[in-house]
């Protein structure tokens, strides 16, 4: 097992990297939503794979869990995780712009989901010269089936993984939602390479 | 010019849809897949809105989702699981499966031209085999799931299950400080009637008391079989008054029911514990003593009657 | 003449980023603080005339330190450089008192050509 730590430097180049994204992708949300979103500062951290279940169990209570799988060139990839509890999801149709009776709440969980994501690691990606593609997005759980049953199921293939996590408050709608990236430590080297560029240039 | 024709034949000879769109909705691209399923000719659509093209288009939403697309620079999708299909296609296996259209996964892409963002494409792939085999493991799955929640004999609730109700129950009741009451009754001298009647006669009896008695019920009582010829039922939000009335009723149901079993009429009665959620109960297990211990004082006075723990505190507490 | 400086953000790498966009003049004795609550502390203490302020900071935001600056009774010429570039948030911080909002990552010739539209050099 090889381990990625990421210098001081590093973690700091990384968290002003995910700044900007989260800043420019805001901004595309709220005037897409015609809303304001208040931002946290995002909390960066390594987790090994036999601890992502009790990393994730705090999201025990969340409504819904959608994943959407990412992937770049040099080989940055990675899995978006957005976590919503309960009582969020009841505006969101109003949030989106659609009729409640166009769209299951299913289905505009699934959306938003797909906005959060692309929208964060469009701004990301280009940030870093690169270009991110993306899987559709997928339910893992809700209400009826456990989100941390699903994640215990699992095998992992990798060892360690950075995760990312960003809160998003859209204030006009009380309406809270998570977004976890886990990015493989594969990915991790790559992007590793991408930030000590960046720390070359100061 | 070599490579672009080299994409446009790979385009054409797809087994996806390829649909590409203007920023007015109007159609620019339409590749095979799309003639061949929707059975229309690329002339014909060229050009066209896609909603002239496609009236079945949910249009609000559809203009909202290529609004994002759009304006966020983002892809959008859609699948089958949330949305069954978006184009009415007929599909290749209209015989071995129930769906009347094809069900698709769609993916809506910005396409950038010289001053921002020109067109949309939308990808349309036949998710219908995927539809229809996840259709049939969710039939299975709800079937494994309630196996596991029902008795076999008598179609109520297993004791597992029924358990995992009362623990529920119990602890909202606590929790709220609603009233919660638990009725339990036993068969009075079933192995008697086993013996006379052998185990097809003993079983009959069940089946036939568990169905009986389920129609006295509401649709919110949790009924449930405890164990051999011992039967639970949960009621929420009731007090000691209405259980007993719930009580009676199954007392005297049974006791004036004649069981025909291969031209034998087989009587039986029960003895009935009958027990309210109290300050005492700590954990659903204390309620379940509680009316189990009336159910035996029922039997200690003699069977066929009812019995609620609360006249038996005191004995209880002594016990 | 010269002005007494404070860039004020929680990266490392962002404040690396304001002092090398600044002119020689005003970055060579400028203050740093990594914080809404350091650079509060710093006001506080001693006159500063020029403050560069981050908003997405852990402790204090740059909203609450605009707001305490204004609670001071403080007037220090104040540049905004966030990421968070909602045309609601600059309204708010521009209401709050400061001269202007410049988006991150920071460029040197918008940074220079603001600072000099007040007079900074």
């Amino acid at each position: 097992m090889t381990h990625f730590n990421l210098n001081e430097d590093q973690q700091d180049c990384l968290q002003e990297l995910i700044n900007v994204a989260m800043g420019q992708a805001s901004d595309q949300l709220a005037r897409y939503l015609d809303t304001f979103v208040y931002l946290k500062v995002p909390s960066i951290e390594q987790v090994s794979s036999s601890q992502i279940s009790d990393t994730l169990k705090v999201e025990e209570s969340a409504a819904a869990v959608v994943s959407q799988g990412f992937f770049g060139y040099e080989g940055i990839r990675g899995e978006a995780l957005l976590v919503y509890q309960p009582k969020d999801s009841d505006r969101l149709a109003d949030l989106l712009g659609y009729e409640p009776d166009e769209l299951s709440v299913e289905e505009q969980i699934i959306d938003l989901s797909s906005i959060l994501t692309t929208t964060f690691l469009n701004v990301f990606a280009s940030q870093i010269d690169n270009q991110m593609s993306y899987s559709a997005p997928r339910f893992l759980s809700s209400a009826a089936s456990n989100f941390s049953d699903h994640i215990e199921q699992h095998t992992f293939n990798w060892d360690l993984a950075l995760k990312v996590k960003i809160t998003y408050q859209v204030t006009d709608y009380s309406f809270n939602c998570d977004m976890i990236l886990l990015i493989p430590e594969s990915a991790i080297v790559n992007i590793t390479q991408v930030i000590d560029r960046i720390l070359e240039e100061f | 010019m070599k490579d672009s024709t080299f994409c446009h034949t790979i385009a054409e000879r797809i087994n996806t849809g390829v649909l590409v769109l203007d920023i007015e909705y109007n159609i620019v691209e339409f590749n095979r897949f799309m003639q061949v399923h929707a059975h229309k000719k690329q002339e014909d659509v060229v050009g066209k809105s896609v909603f002239e093209v496609f009236p079945e288009l949910p249009r609000r939403w559809f203009e909202r989702k290529l609004a994002s697309v759009i304006q966020l620079n983002s892809p959008s999708f859609c699948s089958w699981e949330q949305r069954h299909h978006l184009f009415e296609l007929p599909h290749t296996r209209p015989i071995t499966t129930d769906s009347k259209y094809m069900a698709q996964n769609c993916t809506f892409m910005p396409i950038v031209g010289e001053q921002g963002i020109s067109h949309v494409c939308i990808l349309i792939e036949d998710a219908t085999d995927v539809a229809h085999y996840q259709g049939k493991l969710n039939h299975v799955l709800d079937e494994l799931a309630r196996a596991n929640r029902i008795d076999g004999l008598t179609q109520v609730f297993n004791r597992k299950h029924w358990e995992e109700c009362l623990d529920k129950e119990f602890s909202r009741a606590r929790r709220y400080g609603h009233n919660v009451a638990l009725i339990m009754f036993d068969l009075d001298h079933f192995k008697k009637l086993n013996d006379t009647y052998g185990h097809q006669g003993g079983d009959k009896v069940l089946v036939d008391t568990a169905a009986r008695i389920k129609s006295l019920l509401r649709l919110c009582d949790q009924f449930g079989r405890y164990g051999g010829e011992e039967f639970a039922i949960i009621l929420p939000e009731t007090d000691l008054n209405g259980a007993l009335d719930v009580a009676e009723r199954i007392r005297s149901s049974i006791a004036s029911t004649v069981i025909n079993f291969q031209g034998s009429a087989i009587k039986v009665s029960t003895s009935v514990g009958v027990s309210v959620i109290d300050s005492s109960h700590q954990r659903y297990e204390d309620l379940i003593s509680s009316a189990d211990y009336a159910l035996y004082q029922a039997k200690k006075l003699g069977r066929n009657r009812v019995a609620n723990s609360h006249d038996f505190a005191t004995d209880a507490a002594l016990c | 003449m010269s002005f007494s400086v404070l860039v004020c953000d929680d990266s490392n790498l962002a404040r690396k980023q304001v002092l090398r966009s600044l002119p020689e003049s005003l970055s060579a004795d400028a203050k740093i603080a990594t914080n809404g609550v350091e650079a509060l502390k710093i006001l506080r203490g001693q006159s500063i005339d020029v403050l560069f302020l981050d908003l997405t900071m852990p402790e204090i935001d740059g909203l609450g330190v605009l707001q305490g600056i204004q609670k001071l009774g403080l007037s220090p010429k104040i540049f905004v450089i966030s990421a968070d570039i909602q045309p609601e948030m600059q309204n708010k911080v521009l209401e709050l008192g400061a001269k202007a909002f410049i988006r991150k990552p920071v460029k040197a010739e918008v940074l220079n050509q603001h600072l000099q539209e007040h007079g900074l050099i």
